[in-house]
């Protein structure tokens, strides 16, 4: 991909976002879901904060059919693929796909919170965190102290 | 952080029709826009400021000892940080490291930071769970133990929770809380919910929609998965709060003022009566 616009959407609105860091001279792209909006029915709050928050980014704003539009936004700068970050909303894998149906799209995944070698149960945070705590406090030289229950588990 | 000269140097292009605007002269003018943008989109702005400045602000201001002390407590060192987290403006790695650069800085030890570091591992695991149950964050993953029938619960909540008039003070407050604000918290959170789906008897994915449509962190898998925490969908029991538990953690703040405080609070019993009362189906937990 020698000329990609970038697809920035709402799990990813900071200077961390990958895509962001990766091509930092192309084009961006941040829209306003409306079918999102509409069928949750979201309060102007969220919407008031997702849009200061992307004031702050250099993105060119929009709003109606997110695939849409990223298509146009890539039309009109000749652009020859799409980057964007991972989202774990499946909705953003549903949006990638219609992008990907008509201009390539790149996936760049974040920094992740913690590496765990091997899959964990997810069935209970507990046993989550019987992986992860260790391998998150493992960067400095004391182990962890015991882990207190939280105020709401059982 | 200079981030923003750092990443990129190169300014949005002109504006084309459809694009929308980024210069406004204050927050009302900003508001005035959205409403025009989004005409079925209810509510005014929350004091709640989006964006990279408000973000750094926040995490300047972490007290992890403190928020490990007292953080369950409504008027606890909270870092507020949740929207910002939602919304990728702060990463994991970096509220993580902001919190590993306090410990060393505060020469405190580590267990002073256990359970901010912990909250953390919350947020990663939710979004971990969502990976993998995709749109199942829906679906009750387990059975409910509460003796009642899925069937039973209500599909819609009422108006006198919509409008924040259930005549108890601390419901009432933070149903206009969230509503006004679009921040609650987390004890707060738990203990409406509760209220929804133990008290009212309603689904708990119709209190779920309402916390999204309102939250800013608003994130479906944390979200959902917490209230089916609470109604024991995705854990052994269900969550339930006695007035002393809410009265002790809230200062007492609403049942000073409540009407329902001398006689007919419903939450005003031992947990084993309201587990009877609540639940009389329920098997032994």
């Amino acid at each position: 991909m020698l000329r990609p616009v970038l697809w920035i959407h709402d799990e990813a609105l900071g200077p961390t976002n990958p895509s962001l860091v990766a091509h930092r001279e192309a084009p961006a792209l941040f829209v306003f879901d409306r079918e999102l909006i509409e069928t949750q029915r979201l309060s102007l709050k969220r919407l008031g904060f997702l849009y200061e928050s992307l004031l702050e980014l250099p993105v060119t704003l929009r709003h109606g059919d997110v695939a849409q539009e990223v298509l146009s936004f890539a039309s009109r700068h000749g652009a020859d693929g799409v980057v964007t970050s991972a989202g774990v909303d499946p909705r953003f894998g549903l949006l990638r796909e219609q992008i990907a149906a008509h201009l390539p799209v790149q996936v760049l995944e974040p920094e992740p919170f913690v590496v765990l070698p091997e899959p964990v149960d997810l069935r209970r945070f507990s046993r989550y965190w019987r992986r992860a705590e260790p391998v998150l406090w493992g960067r400095g030289s004391a182990a962890a102290p015991p882990a207190p229950a939280r105020l709401w588990d059982r | 952080m200079q981030w923003a000269g750092a990443l990129r140097m190169q300014s949005v292009d002109s504006l084309l029709p459809g694009d929308l605007p980024r210069q406004f002269a204050n927050r009302d003018e900003m508001a005035a826009i959205l409403r025009q943008l989004f005409p079925e989109a209810p509510g005014g702005l929350s004091p709640m400021q989006g964006g990279r400045r408000a973000a750094e602000k926040a995490l300047a201001g972490i007290d992890p000892a403190a928020y490990g002390r007292n953080r369950n407590h409504l008027g606890g060192a909270v870092t507020r940080l949740s929207p910002h987290i939602r919304h990728g403006v702060l990463s994991l790695v970096e509220v993580r490291e902001a919190v590993f650069d306090w410990l060393e800085r505060s020469k405190q030890p580590k267990a002073a930071a256990q359970k901010l570091i912990s909250e953390l591992g919350w947020r990663d695991y939710w979004q971990r769970l969502w990976r993998q149950l995709g749109d199942g964050i829906w679906r009750d993953q387990e059975p409910l133990k509460t003796g009642h029938s899925s069937a039973s619960y209500a599909a819609e909540l009422p108006a006198d929770l919509l409008s924040a008039h259930t005549g108890l003070a601390c419901m009432d407050g933070f149903a206009s809380e969230l509503i006004l604000t679009g921040w609650l918290h987390n004890h707060a959170r738990m203990w409406l919910a509760a209220y929804v789906v133990h008290w009212r008897r309603i689904q708990w994915q119709v209190g779920a929609r309402w916390f999204l449509q309102h939250l800013l962190d608003g994130d479906p898998a944390s979200n959902n998965l917490s209230w089916q925490w609470v109604a024991s969908s995705f854990s052994s029991k269900p969550y339930v709060f006695n007035r002393e538990n809410l009265e002790r953690f809230s200062s007492g703040r609403f049942c000073r003022d409540c009407a329902l405080a001398g006689a007919g609070c419903p939450f005003e019993a031992s947990y084993e009566q309201l587990q009877a009362d609540l639940f009389p189906g329920a098997g032994p937990c």
